[in-house]
């Protein structure tokens, strides 16, 4: 009652004109007419969707969307390409990767990367901090031998924030080169 | 409405004679004396209705705000602080963090604003890939704000139809750029990736069944008398106050004021492409008084019907070439200043940019229109019912990570 009231002194002119030339008692039920035939315009389209049309949700755990090429998920370095040349850690807007490298010794033989390039510093320690990344891929673009690269893990969970650090020149986690080379090549 | 509240207070103080009379008789057992105040409330920061973690301090007379004071900063990341200590390439992730549901329309308002700068020239297909994927990012932004102005006033169907195509734009960007929301996909001098023949194929399929979707949320909601009742002059902004604030985008095209910068001052190819602007009192048939909520939410879905017809123009005749142009492996620009406006879904974007010669920034000031919105607020606030002010608030369609960047 009070919501109406509140409105016809806040309508202009014209429409106060309007509504005093009918009255109120049939303006009560053109009111209620509009609403509710408004009310069930409005129901057969929701009415039109519940039989029409499939659901567009997707039951998650059970069933998976199918992510594009490019999708920008978890970082991926692949520790045996790297040449540690530390562009990827210049371009990172949140400074989130860490390199610890030496020049490798003269007399020792320089092996090479599987595109060719050699790998002229020992790579000690790869760490990228993923609860810092902020998956913008600035750092992929820049990589000369292509080898962090963003792979389509996204269920990573983890009950520390500390456990977010992963160093990619760890055994376990070189161990998931085939499955995300192999998400990459689909 | 407020001769109505005197009414109560003249009331209330007869009331009051009446007891100091009656004090005279039974003293020990006077009750307390009868007074008004204003009830102070607060609106969030974690109010759903707030879109986002905007805090409204509300001082209530009874059910009808007296007074409504904004209080921003609960999102403050120190975006232009920060970007001072980033290269040109890397503050592109940050401005897409600033409007998160437009974050395109950002990043191309701040890639122009390096490019002037910088001189470089884009090339033609990634001119045509900008403007389609920001008119693509307007519809994905105004079908958000339609979807959410009717959750704000009670109908919660509207929402999930709205999301259910604003999927489909995500979607897409998704297979452009790599990701849904936060893209870095418009890039100093062209765009990072290329789009497929299947991708525009979609589109094609996609605009047609948006234009039929368009037309069901007009019968849903714009045509329904509840809604109607709800935003019809209701909050009010008429063109004066629109100026003394500095209000753009749909706010002040709902006041009936034809401007929009892709008209007034054409960047990127919107000379070249054929739409109109609408404004509040186009069609009267809607109902209504210019200015007020329903009018800014009118012209959002008739913006939206204009997006539809520029993405049909471009897909028709978009080049071949490359998406990249000449840009130096390090971005140094040349000592100066710029200012920079776009026409973002909110409003006016601009972007101020204080180059010293070095790799980054000296300074990097944004002009937000959601910020110019926000402090609209008090303006209109005074004198509407709490549930009239959530329609106000949801009507101006902010987003809590410009105002506060």
């Amino acid at each position: 009652m009070k919501t109406s009231l509140i409105q016809e002194s806040s309508t202009s002119d014209v429409s106060r004109k309007d509504k005093e030339e009918t009255s109120p008692f049939v303006q009560y039920f053109r009111n209620i007419f509009n609403a509710v035939s408004s009310t069930i315009k409005g129901m057969s389209i929701t009415l039109n969707y519940v039989l029409t049309r499939k659901p567009t949700s997707i039951e998650y755990p059970e069933v998976r969307e199918v992510l594009p090429a490019n999708a920008r998920m978890r970082l991926y370095n692949d520790a045996l390409n790297c040449i540690a040349c530390n562009q990827c850690a210049m371009a990172c807007p949140v400074d989130c990767i860490y390199i610890t490298s030496y020049p490798r010794p003269k007399d020792l033989e320089v092996p090479k990367t599987e595109d060719g390039t050699p790998k002229r510093q020992v790579l000690v320690q790869y760490t990228i901090d993923t609860s810092l990344c902020c998956y913008c891929g600035l750092c992929t673009t820049v990589c000369p031998t292509e080898c962090i690269t963003h792979s389509h893990d996204y269920e990573f969970a983890q009950y520390t924030v500390g456990q977010f650090k992963y160093d990619y020149t760890d055994e376990d986690i070189i161990a998931w080169r085939d499955r995300i080379l192999g998400q990459k090549n689909k | 409405m407020i001769k109505e509240n005197d009414k109560q207070h003249e009331h209330l103080d007869h009331h009051h004679d009446e007891e100091e009379v009656m004090e005279d008789y039974e003293v020990g057992t006077k009750p307390e004396s009868l007074r008004s105040e204003l009830l102070t409330l607060n609106m969030g920061p974690q109010h759903p209705a707030t879109h986002g973690v905007l805090r409204i301090e509300i001082k209530t007379d009874s059910e009808i705000v007296a007074e409504a004071i904004p209080h921003i900063g609960y999102l403050h990341r120190c975006m232009e602080k920060h970007s001072e200590n980033l290269d040109y390439r890397g503050i592109i992730p940050f401005v897409d963090r600033m409007d998160y549901l437009a974050s395109i329309s950002m990043e191309v308002g701040y890639a122009l604003t390096v490019e002037k700068m910088l001189g470089t020239e884009v090339p033609a297909r990634a001119t045509f890939i900008r403007t389609l994927v920001s008119e693509l990012q307007r519809i994905a932004s105004h079908l958000v704000a339609f979807g959410t102005y009717a959750l704000d006033l009670g109908a919660f169907t509207p929402f999930l139809y709205a999301f259910d195509q604003r999927e489909k734009i995500l979607r897409f960007f998704e297979e452009i750029s790599g990701a849904r929301l936060l893209y870095n996909y418009v890039w100093i001098g062209g765009v990072w990736h290329d789009i497929t023949e299947g991708q525009i194929e979609f589109l094609r399929d996609f605009l047609d069944e948006f234009e039929k979707e368009l037309d069901e949320y007009h019968v849903l909601v714009t045509s329904n008398s509840i809604f109607k009742d709800r935003t019809k002059d209701v909050a009010i902004i008429d063109l004066k106050t629109c100026f003394e604030y500095g209000a753009t985008g749909p706010v002040l095209r709902g006041a009936g004021y034809r401007w929009d910068l892709r008209k007034i001052q054409p960047y990127l190819l919107y000379n070249q492409l054929e739409f109109d602007i609408p404004v509040g009192g186009d069609h009267p048939q809607v109902g209504g008084v210019v200015g007020d909520c329903l009018s800014r939410y009118y012209v959002r879905m008739c913006e939206m019907r204009e997006s539809v017809k520029i993405i049909r123009q471009l897909i028709e005749k978009i080049p071949a070439g490359p998406i990249m142009g000449k840009v130096p492996k390090i971005i140094k620009l040349p000592k100066g200043e710029i200012y920079m406006r776009t026409e973002c879904p909110r409003g006016e974007l601009g972007y101020h940019l204080v180059s010293d010669g070095g790799k980054e920034p000296y300074r990097l000031k944004v002009k937000s229109p959601c910020f110019t919105h926000v402090s609209i607020l008090p303006k209109i606030g005074p004198g509407l019912m709490i549930a009239d002010f959530v329609a106000a608030v949801g009507s101006i369609d902010i987003v809590l990570g410009e105002v506060d960047r």
